[in-house]
């Protein structure tokens, strides 16, 4: 068995186009997610039972199945209801914000639901109302017990954005299998790619067990 | 655009489809279940490894967790599918392949489980099996493991519902779950909408159940001290 690497630096310059488009998907998808997520869970402390329902329905939905199911449909099956096609890029990103937006609503509701009901019965005995006390008081508080979490949310939607190459999405993991069937050297290439993605990943997993040691730990 | 509303709904190509689709589940639950078993023994093997008091297993060990944990999955799966008979010079079919990256995923994840849980043992409870005099096989048999297994079943539980989903992107290489049945049904029928709909909806109907099983465990197996 001869071991072509060089051929895989080489093209190292058509991954990183991957990587280009990997890490777009991945920021933008987390910024929609990180608000889809926050209205979510406070939608879950609505007043209004349709609205509980309503959004616990749609992070249950979103929580239980695949992403890649989530991504066909929505490229394949959406634009038959819409009359309207979406790009590749853009149905990407939409299924990724709303798969990682109903995963960090359970966050949220996690890190709100930890601080001391105490604290809110304080904010609204001072006068505050409800959404005052959300915003001054719980959330400042909740944030920090969430940025852990959320951490590790961000890397495994890293780990999700290659699903996103079913759809042509020119991202790491597309970009890596065109590059196996032109060059015909699969192990080389999903060797590098893989590395890739390692060193993307690897770095915040050790900024979540700094985060998860500084500020969770009892 | 109105939602839905101009679109027929042609609901009898699911009812044809709908056995297949059935089959697909029979063969997620399948390729669940064993990669599950290989890696929940495999899995105890590589955590005892990862606590080994020689730094050159624990190190191994801890490479093997991280780049299996920071890799995505569908790498991992097209690798051994692709690459790995490149270097072992066997040609695995797609079934065993599958099964093999889960597990190599799986033992990874799990394995990272274990140790938690075995960590999570307090000191004083070793110390006092070292003080009656057991050498570490027994204190791992007698004291470590059997309290560390409770603690260990809900998140057991956690990976069981997401290899579950995992097992959906076995269908990129042609595994014959889930995933693959509504692939082909969807292009043979020229009806993504209703073929993935429905899916969609299995997959739903499948995890509910078994999320709402976990969040007993997790209720059940709560660490009270």
């Amino acid at each position: 068995m001869q071991l072509h690497f060089a051929t895989a630096w080489r093209d190292v310059a058509f991954l990183l186009i991957g990587i280009k488009f990997t890490v777009m998907l991945t920021v933008l998808s987390m910024a929609a997610g990180l608000i889809i997520g926050l209205l979510a869970a406070l939608a879950r402390m609505s007043s209004w039972w349709s609205v509980r329902w309503a959004s616990a329905f749609y992070v249950d939905f979103f929580r239980s199945t695949p992403v890649l199911i989530q991504v066909m449909w929505v490229f394949f099956a959406l634009p038959i209801l819409l009359h309207h096609s979406l790009t590749p890029f853009a149905a990407g990103t939409a299924v990724l914000s709303l798969h990682v937006g109903a995963n960090l609503a359970e966050i949220y509701r996690a890190g709100i639901l930890s601080i001391p009901s105490g604290q809110r019965y304080a904010g609204l005995a001072i006068g505050m109302k409800g959404r005052q006390v959300m915003a001054r008081i719980i959330l400042p508080q909740a944030v920090i017990r969430m940025l852990p979490p959320m951490t590790n949310t961000f890397i495994s939607l890293l780990k999700d954005s290659s699903i996103i190459s079913v759809i042509s999405v020119a991202e790491l993991m597309r970009q890596a299998l065109s590059l196996v069937e032109y060059t015909m050297r699969p192990l080389e290439v999903l060797t590098v790619t893989a590395f890739l993605y390692f060193c993307l990943a690897y770095p915040l997993s050790l900024a979540s067990s700094y985060l998860h040691r500084r500020y969770l730990s009892v | 655009m109105i939602l839905g509303l101009a679109y027929q709904w042609h609901f009898e190509v699911v009812a044809r489809y709908f056995p297949s689709l059935l089959r697909g589940v029979v063969g997620t639950v399948e390729v669940s279940a064993l990669s599950m078993g290989a890696a929940l023994v495999l899995g105890l093997v590589l955590a005892l490894v990862r606590l080994s008091k020689v730094r050159f297993l624990s190190g191994a060990a801890y490479v093997y967790i991280e780049f299996f944990r920071n890799t995505p999955f569908l790498v991992q799966i097209i690798w051994v599918f692709n690459a790995l008979p490149i270097v072992t010079g066997l040609a695995l079919t797609a079934f065993v392949s599958g099964i093999v990256a889960l597990t190599l995923n799986l033992t990874a994840f799990l394995a990272e489980i274990y140790r938690a849980g075995i960590t999570s043992i307090g000191p004083g409870q070793r110390e006092a099996g070292l003080a009656l005099g057991m050498n570490r096989a027994q204190l791992y048999r007698r004291i470590v493991l059997p309290q560390a297994i409770t603690r260990i079943i809900p998140p057991l539980g956690s990976i069981w519902v997401s290899l579950f989903k995992d097992t959906s992107l076995l269908s990129v290489i042609g595994v014959a779950e889930l995933m693959q049945a509504g692939r082909v049904a969807a292009v043979e029928s020229f009806r993504p909408l209703e073929i993935f709909s429905v899916v969609a909806l299995l997959y739903y109907l499948l995890a509910y159940p078994q999320s709402a099983f976990v969040n007993h465990l997790y209720h059940k197996f709560r660490v009270r001290e």
